[in-house]
């Protein structure tokens, strides 16, 4: 297959990728506690796919982000499950 | 007259009296009020009742200004109580800033008894720290050295990936780089030690085997959510390709140049109906060209092809998994070390699958150590036909390993490993291995 022809492709692809949708927030929203229940379930269910579900404790908020977001791309979980999970992390880790 | 009548005669009389003094003067029903009187004490009494309403309507104005008021109290009232609430949440909340970073990786060192040594050997010394940065919510680079300790005491690096990730969407995310080999599960996902479940790769499935390695290109991948419990990810990838190996394999590892002018191409489809099970297949196919070299012939070129099926079953202390691969590589000349020339290959068939299972145990009693230990079991095969070297590694392998989660990142694990060689010349080996792992 000609390089080009896959190229196009792949670009085609990505920009019908690029219609907008729900952007990330984590950065700055507080979590409600339906998103947290939803991230507690995906929590469970997502990280048991390849390896031992870790402790909330182990990684503070900023760590967390970036780790969900690398096993987001690694393991291919939708976005918005992946926030719903940064919720829980965040949630399980906030100072009462 | 009798004393007696003269008494009863005068009580009569002051009780008379005394009853006409008692009557009212001017009785109503005595005497009837004239006209203008009446007219009077009406006039009186509307002024009264004019008053009264006067009296009831200032009161009621009242009233409805101090609900008002009382409303407009609770209102402000309850927006300080959500302000000072979203304050306290906030407050509980560290805030993000747009760049953050995640050192991670993973570490492993251990122990080997091979009885064809008959020896002994600590090794298996291994670094691989992992960087993660991410920008926002748009960008992450991520990559992982593997820094090892070779046994002659060098140490070796390699850029295991090193690529960006572009989140286009919730469902699509751009890769571009040095990327792992999306085909299977194990190469991609499973192999860091501190995840995989036993000491080594399965056979077939490392370096010179049927799995590919890494790639260098772009890939186009995610998850898109089917319905409530149900997932299909998919990744579509090209790189610059594939390259002989001097024992006439293929080499798939992520070479930073194309040598032909020609991009490999391929991916993974996998399906999640419910989130513990997942059901694959991968595809890629790329052009070789042969090595250049003295002899009669000319390197010619040939494709190589990897397809394969995998399946995963992780749910409550169950770990299952099943993976097979086949590499096919077609009839190549090509420079061959042997004979020192270049020389006609013929095709090539290298196929690799294991299947595993492992099961965390349950506490048992008051011993809830066990609650950490994890017996494992895989069997898998590596079959190779047309090359003689690479023949020589085909073998049936079993494993049988006990991990102890010290962390559900940390794990010291003990296991046996038994090789049966196909080729009768090849002596089969039995191995006990020793290994500590560490995610962070």
């Amino acid at each position: 297959m000609k390089a080009s022809t896959i190229f196009t492709v792949i670009a085609l692809v990505g920009l019908v990728g690029l219609v907008p949708t729900a952007s990330y927030s984590a950065h700055d929203d507080v979590p409600d506690p339906a998103q947290i229940a939803r991230g507690a379930k995906a929590w469970a269910e997502q990280c048991g796919r390849c390896h031992n579900i870790r402790s909330p404790s182990e990684l503070t908020d900023e760590e967390w982000l970036v780790s969900t977001t690398h096993m987001r791309v690694r393991g291919n979980i939708p976005g918005n499950v992946i926030r719903d999970i940064q919720a829980f992390l965040r949630s399980s880790n906030k100072k009462e | 007259m009798t004393h007696k009548r003269k008494l009863f005669s005068a009580v009569c009389l002051i009780v008379f009296v005394a009853a006409m003094a008692a009557l009212p003067t001017h009785s109503a029903w005595s005497q009837e009020p004239t006209n203008k009187q009446l007219l009077e004490r009406i006039e009186a009494l509307e002024a009264e009742l004019r008053q009264l309403r006067d009296l009831l309507l200032a009161n009621k104005e009242t009233a409805e200004q101090a609900k008002e008021r009382a409303e407009a109290a609770e209102t402000k009232a309850l927006e300080a109580t959500k302000t000072a609430q979203a304050v306290k949440s906030k407050s509980s909340y560290p805030s993000i800033p747009d760049t953050i970073w995640h050192l991670a990786g993973y570490a492993t060192a251990g122990a080997e008894f091979r009885t064809k040594a008959d020896e002994w050997e600590f090794g298996g010394l291994q670094f691989n720290p992992g960087f993660h940065f991410q920008y926002k919510d748009l960008v992450i680079f991520e990559a992982e050295l593997e820094i090892e300790v070779e046994e002659d005491g060098e140490t070796e690096f390699e850029l295991e990936y090193s690529h960006f990730d572009i989140l286009l969407h919730d469902y699509a995310t751009l890769v571009v780089g040095k990327y792992l080999s999306p085909v299977g599960q194990f190469q991609e996902r499973l192999h860091p030690s501190w995840i995989n479940k036993l000491s080594n790769a399965p056979a077939g499935f490392h370096h010179d085997g049927a799995q590919p390695a890494s790639e260098v290109g772009v890939q186009l991948r995610g998850g898109v959510p089917i319905g409530e419990r149900s997932t299909l990810t998919y990744v579509f990838a090209i790189g610059n390709g594939p390259r002989m190996g001097h024992e006439g394999n293929p080499e798939f590892e992520g070479f930073g140049g194309d040598d032909n002018k020609n991009k490999a191409f391929g991916g993974r489809i996998a399906i999640l109906p419910v989130p513990y099970l997942e059901i694959g297949g991968s595809f890629w196919k790329g052009k070789l060209e042969g090595i250049e070299g003295p002899g009669d012939l000319l390197p010619t070129s040939a494709f190589a092809k990897v397809w394969g099926v995998d399946a995963a079953f992780t749910r409550n202390a169950f770990d299952m998994r099943f993976e097979y691969l086949k590499n096919t590589r077609g009839p190549i000349n090509s420079f061959d070390e042997d004979h020192g020339e270049v020389e006609m290959l013929e095709k090539l068939s290298l196929e690799a699958w294991y299947a595993q299972i492992a099961y965390r145990l349950p506490q048992l009693g008051n011993a809830s150590f066990t609650e950490k230990l994890e017996p494992v079991f895989r069997y898998g095969e590596f079959r190779v036909e047309g090359s003689h070297h690479l023949e020589e590694q085909a073998h049936r392998r079993y494993n049988i390993g006990l991990n102890y989660w010290m962390a559900p990142s940390a794990v010291a694990r003990v296991g046996l490993e038994i090789r049966r060689f196909f080729e009768e010349e090849i002596a089969n080996e039995t191995l006990i291995q020793l290994q500590v792992a560490y995610g962070f």
